[in-house]
């Protein structure tokens, strides 16, 4: 037999355990259960609209008939054209973010509660929710008759449609900026180009730096098929190419635009971490966590752009 | 400064040179396309109000919003086994993650219209194509979202259940999908908020939903139509994305 005091010991610490730990509630079922039935009720309501499912059936034949005629006998005179149609898209959605960074950041200082008036708070913020919401492409539209069927206009179409992001996130770093590093340049008696250099750029720039750098591997999705309505780039080539059914090259220019935006990504992937990370792979500021920049992270930890900055706890 | 610093400031300083000559862009010319009168910015100053309340318009707004609810859910299920796979842990075996890597980076690099176009040339015009093309989107972005969260998951729920012999199958299930699921309810919101935005463009090719009417009006030259139909849009967005915004910070 153990000894009797030290079972209610046992027991006892059990029992604290026990309840320590998280158990799953019952309302956590019911909350299952009414998203379950909303889900499946969304479907439903969605399986009304005119989709005419039977097409379905000869998708699958017509995908295998596709891949082949696109890879039985590519038609490669198409390539050289291709590449500089690609590059092209890179030029506009690299230029594109350039821009809309530069225009960003005085915009975002007026948007910013610790710096500018209220009212003026509010005004930005919904010019950035405005531009937030307009896809690139209708932007393209709207600005063919401004700017013609060139690549300006996709260039001002992605300027303009990553405005609304860079700005919110910028404003976001500048309201959450340590006022530790600037006191200390005031200190040592820091003229204002001089707080601005060591105590605000070394704050801002690294998560700024890895957004833009973000955005631009977005962008080049966008660039891609801004040619589809005549605004530059690829998307021209590839519209004709696959509406026109000229398949032993819409099978080129397929792999080009993959292979492009997987090689961009690849390297531009690269340049972030290591803007985030020190230059041995260690984060020299403890505070910034490599991955936390991620699009994931945003989106979890997103922290509202309304009006008054709605949310930010 | 650093010399990366430094390396990366050249860097920026010459490719945007480069682009500015590849794209033949000048400040200059885009002062002076702005001066000049033109259609779309007139119609923007007379914008037809009535397109808020128009039911042709209405109509197709349904469409796009039906387009992007089943494109985030069927499209939102197949992202989760796919970004499992995505990661060493998730995996079942290395065959496994390395077809299921390449298969989400190939998706990745495929634009929503691409895939759109692809869509319209398989099966013709309409909703389904549209359908196709934001289930095929959806799994680019959950799937790629969920898996930089798997990264950085606790591997010590996964080592416990390997120790009470748990299959592959229940190690996933208790040990894995426990601590991603609340980001990927998340993520899958924020997918819908995407899908809505880009199922309002791929009307452009063909793929039904709101943009065959922007494309129709365009067309037409009709801009005070078009910007009617873009703030109709923009105040249908902006109400989805409060929605979901609230219901992403419960999760968190």
């Amino acid at each position: 037999m153990s000894h009797p005091e030290m079972d209610t010991d046992v027991e006892s610490s059990r029992q604290e355990r026990a309840a320590a730990a998280v158990r799953p509630e019952k309302g956590m079922e019911v909350f299952r259960w009414v998203v379950t039935m909303v889900v499946v009720a969304l479907l439903a309501w969605g399986l009304t609209a005119d989709i005419r499912f039977n097409r379905l059936l000869g998708a699958i034949p017509a995908f295998g008939r596709i891949l082949w005629l696109m890879f039985r006998d590519p038609d490669w005179s198409a390539l050289p054209g291709l590449v500089s149609a690609m590059w092209e898209s890179i030029a506009i959605a690299w230029l594109g973010t350039v821009l809309a960074t530069i225009v960003s950041i005085p915009m975002a200082f007026l948007a910013a509660e610790n710096l500018a008036p209220r009212p003026v708070v509010f005004v930005v913020r919904q010019v950035f929710n405005v531009l937030r919401a307009i896809p690139e492409l209708i932007l393209a539209v709207a600005f063919i008759p401004v700017f013609g069927l060139t690549a300006r206009t996709g260039v001002m179409a992605i300027a303009v449609g990553s405005v609304g992001t860079l700005g919110k996130l910028c404003y976001e770093i500048i309201e959450g900026l340590d006022r530790g590093p600037i006191e200390a340049a005031d200190a040592v008696g820091a003229t204002s180009p001089q707080r601005l250099r060591w105590g605000v750029l070394p704050q801002v720039m690294p998560e700024l730096a890895s957004f833009a750098m973000y955005r631009f591997e977005v962008n080049i999705r966008a660039s891609a098929v801004l040619g589809v309505v005549g605004a530059g780039g690829i998307g021209t080539l590839l519209s004709q190419y696959i509406s026109f059914k000229v398949w032993e090259r819409a099978g080129i220019a397929l792999v080009v635009v993959i292979v492009a935006t997987i090689a961009v990504d690849a390297v531009s992937g690269r340049i972030r971490r290591r803007i985030v990370t020190g230059p041995d792979g260690t984060v020299d500021d403890s505070s910034i966590d490599p991955d936390a920049l991620g699009e994931a992270s945003i989106i979890v930890h997103d922290r509202g752009g309304g009006p008054g900055g709605a949310g930010d706890q | 400064m650093s010399p990366f610093a430094i390396a990366m400031g050249l860097l920026v300083v010459v490719f945007t040179a480069v682009t500015v000559y590849a794209t033949d862009f000048s400040l200059a010319g885009i002062v002076e396309d702005l001066g000049r009168p033109n259609s779309s910015f007139a119609g923007l100053l007379h914008l037809d109000w009535t397109q808020v309340t128009n039911t042709r318009a209405l109509s197709a707004f349904v469409e796009t919003v039906q387009m992007a609810v089943i494109g985030t859910i069927v499209g939102g299920f197949a992202a989760l086994p796919l970004a499992l796979w995505n990661s060493r842990v998730g995996a079942p075996n290395n065959a496994v993650y390395t077809i299921a890597k390449a298969f989400n980076n190939v998706v990745r690099a495929i634009p929503d219209v691409l895939w759109a176009l692809l869509f319209v040339a398989m099966v013709g015009i309409g909703v389904l194509p549209g359908i196709l093309s934001l289930i095929f989107f959806s799994i680019a972005v959950t799937s790629k979202l969920t898996s930089d969260v798997l990264d950085g998951i606790d591997l010590g729920p996964v080592e416990a259940a390997h120790a009470t012999g748990a299959g592959h199958t229940a190690m996933l299930r208790t040990a894995i999908v426990p601590q991603v699921l609340s980001s990927y309810i998340s993520f899958l919101l924020y997918n819908f908020e995407l899908n809505l935005r880009a199922s309002a463009v791929l009307g452009l090719v063909g793929a039904g939903g709101i943009g065959q009417l922007i494309d129709f009006y365009r067309n037409a030259r009709a801009w005070r139509q078009v910007w009617g139909l873009i703030v109709l849009f923009f105040i249908i967005t902006f109400l989805v994305e409060r929605l979901s915004l609230y219901f992403r910070r419960r999760l968190v």
